[in-house]
């Protein structure tokens, strides 16, 4: 590159203004496109590499293969002896398990209860997680069962300027206990899924009955191997001691592997890997959003090569003057190399700046915190520029530097690229719009279903209602519960209350179970089971398909201190009809099922969608409980009227008198629901944002490309009005030529959105249908939009007087 | 057939007027073929341009039989060039990306009669010798093989008027001889030329000689049979 070149790039930029402004501009935003998602997938991809040694650790997962089983799938949790066991078998096992985490105790300070994210963990926790330490030691930190290791935040929060080392903390997870800090740890990154801020070595008291029971999954438990060939070794010696330890997991002689499994998944795999029978929606949504910034920036470097070739004819004479005084095609191509690099160098820098700009509104949009660290974009950009510029000026270069000298001197008219160039521009531009159908269409599903869910019948009328998980806390006294739910239910704003272990917005316990069925071999269907007290379905607002719901008046409804031999009355959802064989409703009310454990039917119950949209409500039954304290995990649900805010204040201060020592925790049900459908409107949003910018880029090209195209065909509109051809015919003409590869785009959209959708839909439950709407509404958006984009260039070239134009070369 | 009285065109960019026509008088009766001679920038394609109607004179009357061009709208200009004019320029003006059979259809595409188009575009190749290119591209054809294509589509809709600007400036001698040829063929079939030309020799082909010197008729004489 010498002077000359800069000097009249510059000039070609300065000179053809709008033409720089496109091609630069267009650039600019893809590259920006692509950057903010770059940014995005690096983050989502990121979790856990933070941690030294994270290639080395690996979480075990448990694996159910139960058949007929709603809850199949690979889970990230274990019972709690897992560990126990293994480094009985296998002597010299390096792992840890965590208990606990995300808000799962409190902190008592100065008679004030603050929610924590606290975890009983192994004393060997640090030699698996060897997290930077700001005081205390690796070895000891939780060496001691009185022993505390906390983060900084926590540490500041609660000891202000003080050495936290060896001061007293009082914890309360299972039990209220007093720790001795022993160590403080740097706060955790944002680019994590552990939720830890409090570390306690697990209790032995805290081991409940179910440590050993094969088939709970308590918490999870992680191992450490020096390199992966020993972690798939070891592995591979899992089936076996599933086989040996667990037994119990199949009473009927089989082989436990058969329903259960354990399998090693290294710890970077964990935040992108879907929990059980949860569709990969994280990983899709990821790997979705870089496709829409990779196909961004290509649509904007496509552009770039569309009208550098659409613009290299009116250089023709530049090129062949160039040739005459001794350029070579080499020095030619390297030229106009250098060019491109140099004007993708300029957008790129322009794109870092609108990426600055946007970040702010993405992060707001996506509910994100990503940051641009210059010292990894700042290069990656070069390397960029270079690449893009290249990939995007070899062409429009080779086109260049072919041009015949002495034909293009002599004639008056310069070539544009011929027949080839022609089509070549239009095969891009039915790339280009293909694609921004492709994301208009996604778009439109992708809000349609988000709209879809949030309206969609849950079955309990959703307004109106709290969840209070506060009396969840084992600091809530057992006996004081009725109490509780008594003076809740005597607030002026409380309409009605109810204790149950399963709540709006998944709180609660996940508890399945076999049927088996009377007159039919095997253990039956597995049932999820929900313990519920009084007014459990009044409160909620459920709907009775047949039968009653449960009441006092029957003896047999209360299975309280009820052996499970001695029989039950219990209420089925509708979904449960199916794997007990009913075909209605009515027909199951009366019936006994449940072998040796029997249950009869006295009520179907419309199915209550708690959980997220994207599951399947499991085939469910419910079992009644009169007193509400004797549901372990008691999570308080409240229907309330009036304004529900005014209510949770009420509810707060009567919290506050009563139980100081719990922190008060309740949300409306429209907000804990919210939680389901962030992850999925977030996608939407980002998504929606890319695919907007695709659409703009493309027009901006397709605008770009219609402004040299009628600027090149200026002499033709002069010939065919001499002929007799009105402004009207010009129109049609100019706006036709663009309409073809445009509606031909929609060849390309149509399969390719369709596929897509498809794919992203089979993750719902309850999707919506994939309309033929979608399609036709895009492409008539694409095809308004290109010609709104042409028509106004169209219409001043159909104005221009004839003579002007036949002057016009 | 054509009167003009009084026209006048006046350029005005930002800071200069130009006039390219002053007064400009002249009627050309049916039949007739009228060369119309002058040095460049004299006004001779300004002229020719204002009786195609692609361009539009500033001041005086344009009547083309009993119709006042200067009141009529561009939309009713264009359907009057496309069922009453011809045009044939010095640089052919054929479209790069149509065959020259397409060339020659598009001189019927504005007009709306349907009738046996492709017959009348095989007649008008015939009758200048092109028909045997009919599916080739412009470029791919000589100057003088371009030039018949284009005063095949100038002809093709049977024009009252057919107006050639320099139709033999970018030929050689040979193909420019066969250009006059056709085109007096066509004057002796009954068809009105005006042509603007730099060549005495071909001036002196037409049945009437306009001289014009900055932007007025100097001369106008009719030959000598």
């Amino acid at each position: 590159m010498n002077r000359f070149t800069l000097l009249s790039l510059y000039r070609s930029l300065v000179r053809h203004k709008l033409h720089a402004a496109l091609n630069i501009g267009g650039l600019a935003v893809g590259i920006a496109v692509f950057l903010i998602l770059g940014l995005y997938v690096r983050f989502e991809t990121s979790y856990e590499t933070w941690l030294p040694d994270h290639d080395k650790t690996y979480v075990v997962q448990t694996v159910w293969t139960m058949p007929d089983s709603p809850i199949n799938g690979a889970f990230a949790y274990t019972m709690g002896g897992l560990l126990d066991q293994m480094r009985e078998d296998f002597p010299g096992t390096v792992g840890t398990r965590i208990n606990g985490g995300d808000r799962a105790g409190t902190i008592l300070a100065d008679g004030r209860a603050t929610r924590v994210d606290a975890a009983q963990v192994d004393p060997s926790f640090f030699s698996v997680f060897p997290l930077p330490l700001v005081a205390g030691d690796h070895a000891t930190a939780l060496a001691q069962p009185g022993n505390v290791a906390i983060d900084q935040k926590t540490a500041r929060a609660f000891f202000g300027t003080r050495d936290p080392i060896g001061q007293t903390l009082v914890v309360s997870m299972d039990k209220v206990r007093s720790y001795r800090v022993s160590a403080v740890f740097r706060d955790l990154p944002k680019n994590t899924d552990f939720k830890l801020s409090v570390l306690m070595p697990i209790a032995q008291e805290s081991k409940s009955e179910n440590w050993y029971h094969w088939g709970s999954m308590a918490l999870a438990t992680y191992l450490r191997f020096d390199t992966p060939a020993a972690a798939r070794a070891f592995e591979d010696k899992l089936t076996a001691f599933v086989d040996r330890r667990g037994k119990e997991l199949d009473d009927s002689g089989d082989r436990p592997s058969k329903i259960q499994h354990l399998q090693l998944l290294p710890l970077t795999d964990l935040h992108l890997e879907p929990q059980g029978s949860d569709s990969g929606t994280a990983k899709l949504t990821v790997v979705t959003l870089g496709l829409v910034g990779v196909l961004t920036l290509l649509i904007a470097v496509v552009n770039y090569v569309n009208l550098a070739t659409a613009r290299a004819g009116l250089r023709a004479r530049e090129v062949a003057m160039r040739k005459v005084l001794g350029a070579d095609r080499g020095v030619l191509v390297r030229q106009f190399l250098s060019e491109a690099v140099l004007t993708v160098a300029i957008a790129a820098l322009f794109g870092l700046i609108l990426a600055e700009l946007g970040l702010p509104l993405v992060n707001a949009a996506g509910g994100l915190s990503l940051t641009i660290s210059y010292g990894i974009v700042v290069p990656a950009l070069a390397v960029l520029a270079v690449v893009v510029g290249v990939l995007a000026g070899v062409y429009p270069a080779i086109l260049l530097s072919r041009f015949p000298a002495a034909a293009v001197l002599a004639s008056a008219r310069s070539p544009g690229g011929g027949r080839a160039g022609t089509r070549v521009r239009e095969a891009l531009v039915i790339g280009q719009f293909g694609l921004a159908i492709a994301f208009m269409i996604g778009t439109a599903v992708l809000v349609a279903q988000t709209r879809h869910v949030r309206s969609t019948d849950l079955g309990f009328q959703r307004q109106s209602l709290l969840v209070l998980t506060s009396t969840v806390d084992p600091a809530v006294p057992t006996d004081r519960k009725p109490s509780i739910l008594t003076a809740i239910r005597a607030l002026p704003q409380v309409q009605d209350a109810t204790i149950a272990n399963a709540a709006i917005g998944g709180s609660g316990e996940a508890n399945n179970t076999n049927v088996p069925l009377p007159g039919v071999a095997g253990s039956g269907p597995s049932l999820t089971w929900v313990l519920v007290s009084p007014r459990f379905f009044e409160t909620h607002g459920a709907r009775l398909l047949a039968g009653r719901w449960f009441d006092d008046a029957h003896q047999l409804d209360d299975s309280t201190d009820r052996k499970s031999a001695d029989g039950m009355n219990i209420v089925i959802n509708r979904r449960a009809l199916t794997p007990l064989r009913f075909r209605t409703a009515q027909e199951a009310i009366g019936k006994t099922v449940g072998g040796s454990r029997p249950r009869t039917i006295i009520g179907v119950v419309d199915d209550l969608r708690f959980d997220t949209p994207r599951n399947p409500v499991p085939p469910t039954y419910y079992i009644y409980q009169r007193r509400p304290e004797t549901i372990e995990t008691s999570v308080t649900t409240i229907r309330v009227s009036g304004d529900p805010r005014t209510a949770l204040k009420s509810l707060a201060g009567l919290w506050q008198r009563m139980v100081p020592q719990v922190p008060f925790t309740a949300q409306t049900a429209d907000e804990r629901l919210a939680d389901f459908y962030e992850a999925d409107d977030r996608a939407t949003r980002l998504f929606g944002i890319g695919a907007g910018l695709a659409v703009l880029i493309g027009c901006v090209g397709l605008w770009g490309l219609a402004s040299f195209n009628t600027a090149r065909r200026t002499r033709e509109i002069g010939i065919r009005k001499t002929l007799g051809a009105s402004s009207s015919d010009i129109v049609k003409l100019l706006v036709g030529q663009f309409l073809r590869p445009v509606l031909l785009a929609n060849l390309v959209a149509w399969p390719l959105a369709f596929l897509a959708m498809r794919t992203w839909l089979a993750g719902f439950e309850d999707a919506v249908p994939l309309s033929p709407l979608f399609f036709v509404g895009a492409s008539v958006v694409a095809v308004a939009v290109a010609v709104l984009t042409v028509l106004g260039q169209s219409l001043r070239a159909s104005r221009a007087a004839p003579a002007w134009a036949l002057r016009h070369d | 057939m054509i009167r003009l009285e009084n026209i006048q065109r006046r350029y005005v960019s930002d800071e200069v007027e130009t006039t390219a026509l002053h007064d400009i008088d002249l009627h050309v009766e049916s039949g007739e073929f009228v060369a119309i001679m002058g040095p460049s920038g004299c006004g001779k394609s300004t002229l020719l341009n204002t009786l195609g109607t692609v361009d539009r004179p500033t001041g005086g009357k344009y009547l083309f039989g009993d119709r006042d061009l200067a009141a009529m709208g561009e939309s009713d200009l264009a359907k009057f060039r496309g069922s009453t004019l011809g045009f044939v320029f010095q640089s052919f003006n054929l479209i790069d990306e149509l065959t020259i059979e397409e060339n020659v259809a598009l001189g019927l595409a504005y007009r709306g009669d349907a009738g046996d188009r492709k017959g009348r575009v095989a007649a008008a190749m015939d009758k200048v010798g092109i028909a045997h290119r009919a599916r080739h591209f412009p470029h791919q054809l000589s100057g003088g093989q371009q030039q018949r294509a284009a005063i095949a589509r100038a002809i093709v809709g049977d024009p009252k008027l057919i107006l050639a600007d320099e139709p033999t400036g970018n030929l050689d001698t040979a193909n420019g001889e066969q250009v006059m040829n056709i085109l007096m063929g066509l004057n002796a079939e009954g068809a009105t030329i005006v042509m603007v030309t730099h060549s005495p020799a071909h001036a002196d082909m037409a049945k009437r000689r306009i001289d014009m010197l900055d932007g007025r008729i100097v001369a106008n004489a009719m030959r000598a049979m």
